[in-house]
């Protein structure tokens, strides 16, 4: 067996097993945890692009969740246009704000810079949150806005049951993933990873440093977006709680920076060993103590950046690299 | 036609005048060896150069063209390239990645870009250790792989900025085979050096800078013997060897 078989082959295992899931899940319980799991884990890919590779630490991605969760919806309940038109223009606005947002803030540094993006989603955020109308726009400001479950069907981004959902966000998290991975190996990727680790040096090779993230946060602010119509879609209800809020915004910096930042599998791993925490936490401990699954979150962080400062895609990385080697050399020999 | 001009640059720092008008010029293929004791602002004039800041005043032309307020990387794009005296390689990557970056300024490809950085990393001798981790490499592969990603980029015109400091001799002498080579390839050099042995030797042309003025400039051998440069730089027990 060759390495690219064996990559071939533990992909299509991983894809055979995820695709046949609902057959076995039947709980819609344990559907919706997996499909927020994979929504998560879309979500800090996008996050990925600008947050991991580009090496800055944007807080405050809810923003483009918000954006794209309220324009589709807002589109569909006024205008009666499908949340799929809805879900590109959420995308497009969304590129327009990243872009107004990442032009004065790229300039900074560090603390600084995720501290402006907090600032810009929480300014967003408190708008929305006092805005009943705008022009013809009705936002119903804190209340939210809620879908009525009427018109079912794939045109109209709806259904009865969880299992399409499902299927989306899947097809959704696999285009995201292969696009990353296509980034990530083309020169965008470089010029992002070198402008990130080392900008003067970067420069100096022919890398327009703030031009490269712009383009990264553009792309991020798209594909953040359309995760905010499919939640839109999935829960029927929004507000700005749910859909601008911090938490939101900083679970996903949890999940990246757990997982592993800047690379494809870590926002998967992070997702998969965060999201149970969370509905645990939620499920069982919601009334008694909200926010418990935050604090959770805090202390793997802190164990994650002691013992595996790059997250936890290092060991599995290590893991899946001795597994492919043991498997690849045995190759038999044919005289 | 000359390939840099430098005419009455001037640099400040608040009120320190780091660079005060100071006329150079270099031919295509020629090696411009820039000394001067520390802080006398030969990394300034470089910076200048590569646009990392613009100019108080004056003005510098690369190939005719003047460059005031370009940004590094569209003078990168122009054939212009450099080192840093602190090297900053991009750590977490593979000597192979640094590379690339650097071979991305001439082709849009991966492919490509990775197959020039392997004939780059060969010409260096680096490419057996193409897969190691940047910030795994000694001091002097380092410095050496400073010199790749700057060659990737393909200039006409190279800046090393103190490429032999902490180089054990041999490996001195090895990155003087290694300039003289990029200099029969048709590379112009722009150097700063503080090893007088390799800078003696390297060198067509050296001017002298001290205060960010030039006080003496010409061929090695003349160079050594100004007084001047005895008195500034050198020191009385400076023999030319």
């Amino acid at each position: 067996m060759t390495r690219q078989q064996f990559q071939a082959l533990s992909l299509g295992l991983v894809a055979a097993v995820v695709l046949a899931l609902p057959l076995f899940v039947r709980s819609a319980t344990y559907l919706h945890i997996l499909i927020l799991l994979y929504l998560y884990a879309y979500l800090t890919t996008s996050w990925n692009l600008v947050g991991g590779f580009a090496g800055v630490l944007p807080l405050g991605h809810a923003t483009f969740v918000g954006i794209g969760a309220y324009t589709s919806t807002i589109l569909s309940l006024q205008y009666g246009v499908t949340p799929w038109i809805g879900m590109l223009a959420g995308g497009l606005l969304s590129v327009f704000v990243g872009v107004l947002i990442g032009l004065p803030t790229f300039k900074m540094r560090g603390a600084y810079f995720a501290l402006a993006t907090i600032a810009f989603a929480e300014g967003i955020r408190v708008m929305v949150e006092n805005i009943d109308q705008l022009g013809p726009l009705k936002i119903n400001g804190p209340r939210g806005l809620q879908i009525p479950p009427l018109n079912f069907g794939l045109a109209n981004f709806m259904f009865p049951g969880k299992e399409p959902y499902y299927y989306i966000i899947v097809t959704m998290l696999a285009a995201v993933l292969a696009f990353t991975y296509f980034i990530s190996r083309s020169k965008l990727g470089y010029y992002l990873s070198a402008g990130g680790e080392e900008p003067e040096a970067a420069m100096a090779l022919g890398v327009n440093v703030a031009r490269c993230k712009l383009i990264a946060m553009a792309m991020s602010s798209f594909l953040t977006a359309l995760a905010g119509t499919f939640w839109a879609q999935f829960t029927l209800y929004i507000h700005p709680k749910s859909v601008i809020s911090l938490d939101l915004s900083f679970e996903i910096a949890f999940i990246a920076l757990i997982g592993g930042r800047g690379s494809i599998g870590g926002p998967i791993l992070g997702a998969i060993v965060l999201r149970p925490v969370s509905d645990i936490c939620r499920i069982y401990f919601g009334d008694k103590l909200p926010g418990l699954h935050l604090i959770i979150f805090g202390v793997v962080l802190i164990l994650v950046m002691i013992f595996l400062p790059r997250g936890l895609q290092e060991p599995f990385s290590g893991l899946y690299n001795k597994v492919a080697d043991r498997l690849t050399s045995t190759v038999p020999r044919q005289e | 036609m000359k390939i840099l001009e430098v005419k009455n640059l001037v640099r400040d720092f608040g009120g320190l005048r780091a660079v005060d008008h100071l006329n150079l010029d270099m031919d295509e293929g020629q090696i411009l060896g820039l000394i001067g004791p520390n802080g006398a602002g030969k990394s300034t004039v470089f910076n200048c150069i590569a646009g990392v800041y613009p100019p108080t005043s004056g003005e510098i032309r690369f190939s005719g063209v003047s460059v005031h307020g370009e940004k590094p990387w569209t003078l990168c794009r122009r054939g212009l390239a450099r080192t840093f005296q602190i090297v900053k390689p991009f750590s977490s990557k593979t000597v192979l990645y640094n590379v690339m970056v650097g071979s991305f300024a001439r082709t849009d490809r991966p492919a490509e870009a990775e197959r020039r950085a392997m004939d780059v990393l060969r010409f260096l001798k680096l490419d057996h250790l193409h897969d190691t981790k940047a910030g795994n490499l000694t001091i002097a592969h380092r410095k050496r792989l400073e010199i790749a990603r700057a060659l990737a980029t393909e200039p006409r015109m190279l800046l090393l900025d103190e490429v032999m400091a902490g180089l054990r001799p041999t490996e001195v002498d090895e990155m003087v085979k290694i300039i003289q080579q990029l200099r029969e390839r048709g590379i112009t050099i722009f150097i700063i050096e503080h090893i007088m042995r390799a800078i003696m030797a390297l060198s067509d042309w050296i001017v002298v800078i001290h205060f960010g003025r030039k006080i003496s400039e010409g061929v090695p051998a003349q160079v050594a013997a100004d007084e001047n440069v005895i008195k500034a730089y050198l020191g009385d027990e400076y023999v030319v060897s």
